[in-house]
């Protein structure tokens, strides 16, 4: 409870930056909704005119953006940038921050057992990431009510959207996690979550362009995509399970992989 | 020379995994284009299509069967890519010594600070100039299979040199950030924040004209692909506000290194 309670505090500011900012992006980009919702509105009468390949093509039979979702989707992606690198930034500093710090060897030298450690850590960790979570739904719904201007939207389609995002979040922390318990030394955690993070994101952007080659299929930014989840109402089952596999695989692969560290020490 | 030779050797890991990264990008991106390379029905779908669509669409010049349009696209995921490579080494460079408790080692040598600086953001200035040649080398043999014509080399020099510039911008920031901010494990997630803080705002500049004035604030979005290649030039009013941007960082990481007080 002790190092729950410790990591959780060295958590705080951080927590706070990111819900802050969540919360900032929501209520921006959804301010510009009504000055873009009539002009998409006049876009999308000839949208309807052209031909479907075309559309595919850039991907634009999945959103519209006069409606309320439509545009959603599209800014939720920023969400979910910010979500990622938050979620990959808590995962590799979780356990490599301690010896980088090289207070590692203090702390397991304190009688718990690795497990233990590592369990308090994780559900910091968790604990941080359900609270920024919390702030991704509040201001989802107080960012569409003040700004959608009388447009009618289902909300159900976005409570969908909404609870995919901690297994979103778990992605990224699990993996990040994971990676860093792989490698002998982590000296710095940005350019790693960095990495992560946007190398999915880009791949899952550029995959959008044009059809085929499913490599995206690997990004979760695919995974928990909303404009999925609004033309169908919900998520692509087999890759949420894809994600909750890689989740559960890295989950394990950190406990094994902690219990049999060799850990580097100050002296 | 020391200094500057040292920095660029510890680098070459990271710069190999940021190569691998860009080279990977490239290959998917191009295996993308491989279904619409010279698709003669997608040309007759695009010649089917108002202007005035494509127009609101940014599309307009931008065909996408072709390989300059595609690499035109390809544009901002590449400038994304290389700028936080840039950022991070930046910030890096110049934190690393206090977080892995070298700095007074180095501060011991025979060398003023500045020069210190000097030396780490010349091996910097190296490492993004190697990145960049490896993403400009990537393309142009991927590009091979698909019958380049001398427009796309134009532009993909001219669209390289760009994207340099932006490289040092983000570079100048976080050698900035590394030397001016207190403390120095925030410098590198404060860079990373202010890129991702004008990532957005690029992206909130091209939804809305009314709010076109945000691209004087956004580096990816100071020169224009579509630009670049109708005008096959590079917009010289935001050369010169990188290169102002660039001075002023670069000035202000000198004269806030030299005052610094080191963490210990």
């Amino acid at each position: 409870m002790n190092i729950y309670k410790h990591e959780l505090k060295m958590l705080s500011g951080s927590i706070f930056t990111w819900s802050i900012s969540i919360a900032a992006i929501l209520l921006i980009f959804m301010a510009l909704f009504p000055a873009m919702a009539a002009d998409a509105e006049l876009l999308n009468q000839v949208m309807a005119k052209m031909p479907k390949e075309l559309l595919t093509a850039f991907g634009m039979t999945d959103m519209n953006m006069a409606t309320v979702l439509g545009f959603f989707g599209f800014l939720f992606i920023f969400c979910q940038l910010c979500l990622a690198i938050q979620a990959s930034n808590y995962g590799f500093g979780l356990v490599s921050l301690e010896e980088r710090d090289m207070t590692a060897d203090f702390l397991l030298a304190k009688p718990v057992s690795r497990f233990k450690i590592m369990t308090s850590k994780v559900l910091a960790g968790l604990t941080a990431l359900l609270i920024t979570n919390l702030t991704a739904w509040v201001f989802s719904f107080l960012s569409i009510e003040l700004f959608r201007g009388g447009r009618s939207y289902d909300s159900s389609i976005l409570v969908t959207i909404l609870s995919g995002v901690i297994l979103f979040q778990l992605f990224f922390f699990t993996v990040g996690l994971v990676v860093s318990l792989m490698m002998r030394k982590v000296r710095n955690v940005t350019p790693l979550s960095m990495a992560l993070s946007f190398g999915m994101y880009v791949l899952s952007a550029f995959g959008g362009l044009v059809g085929d080659v499913k490599l995206e299929n690997i990004t979760p930014f695919k995974h928990f995509e909303s404009a999925y989840v609004i033309n169908n109402g919900h998520f692509n089952t087999s890759l949420v399970m894809l994600s909750a596999v890689v989740i559960i695989i890295s989950v394990i692969g950190s406990y094994i992989l902690y219990a049999r560290r060799n850990i580097l020490s100050a002296v | 020379m020391n200094i500057f030779l040292h920095e660029l050797k510890g680098n070459i890991k990271s710069l190999i995994i940021w190569s691998f990264i860009t080279l990977l990008f490239i290959v998917v991106g191009f295996s993308k284009f491989s279904a619409f390379a010279s698709n003669p029905d997608m040309l007759a779908i695009l010649d089917g299509i108002p202007k005035i669509v494509l127009d609101s669409l940014s599309l307009n010049s931008f065909n996408l069967i072709t390989v300059t349009g595609f690499y035109g696209i390809m544009q901002l995921y590449f400038s994304l890519v290389l700028a936080i490579a840039a950022a991070m080494w930046g910030s890096d460079f110049i934190s690393k010594e206090e977080r892995d408790k070298t700095v007074e080692f180095a501060l011991t040598m025979p060398v003023t600070r500045s020069k210190i600086i000097t030396g780490k953001a010349l091996a910097a200035v190296v490492s993004c100039i190697i990145l960049n040649l490896v993403a400009l080398g990537g393309t142009l043999v991927a590009a091979q299979g698909y019958n380049p014509d001398s427009e796309f080399y134009t532009f993909a020099y001219l669209s390289n040199v760009a994207l340099l510039i932006v490289q040092f911008i983000f570079l100048a920031l976080g050698i900035f950030l590394g030397s001016a901010m207190k403390y120095y494990r925030r410098a590198n997630s404060t860079t990373v924040s202010i890129l991702l803080v004008t990532f957005f705002m690029y992206i909130i500049a091209g939804m809305n004209e009314k709010l076109g004035f945000l691209k004087y604030f956004s580096p990816f979005k100071f020169f224009d692909p579509l630009e670049i290649l109708h005008k096959s030039r590079i917009d010289p009013a935001f050369v010169l506000l990188s290169v102002g941007i660039i001075v002023v960082l670069m000035a202000g990481a000198y004269l806030t290194y030299s005052k610094r007080d080191l963490y210990i």
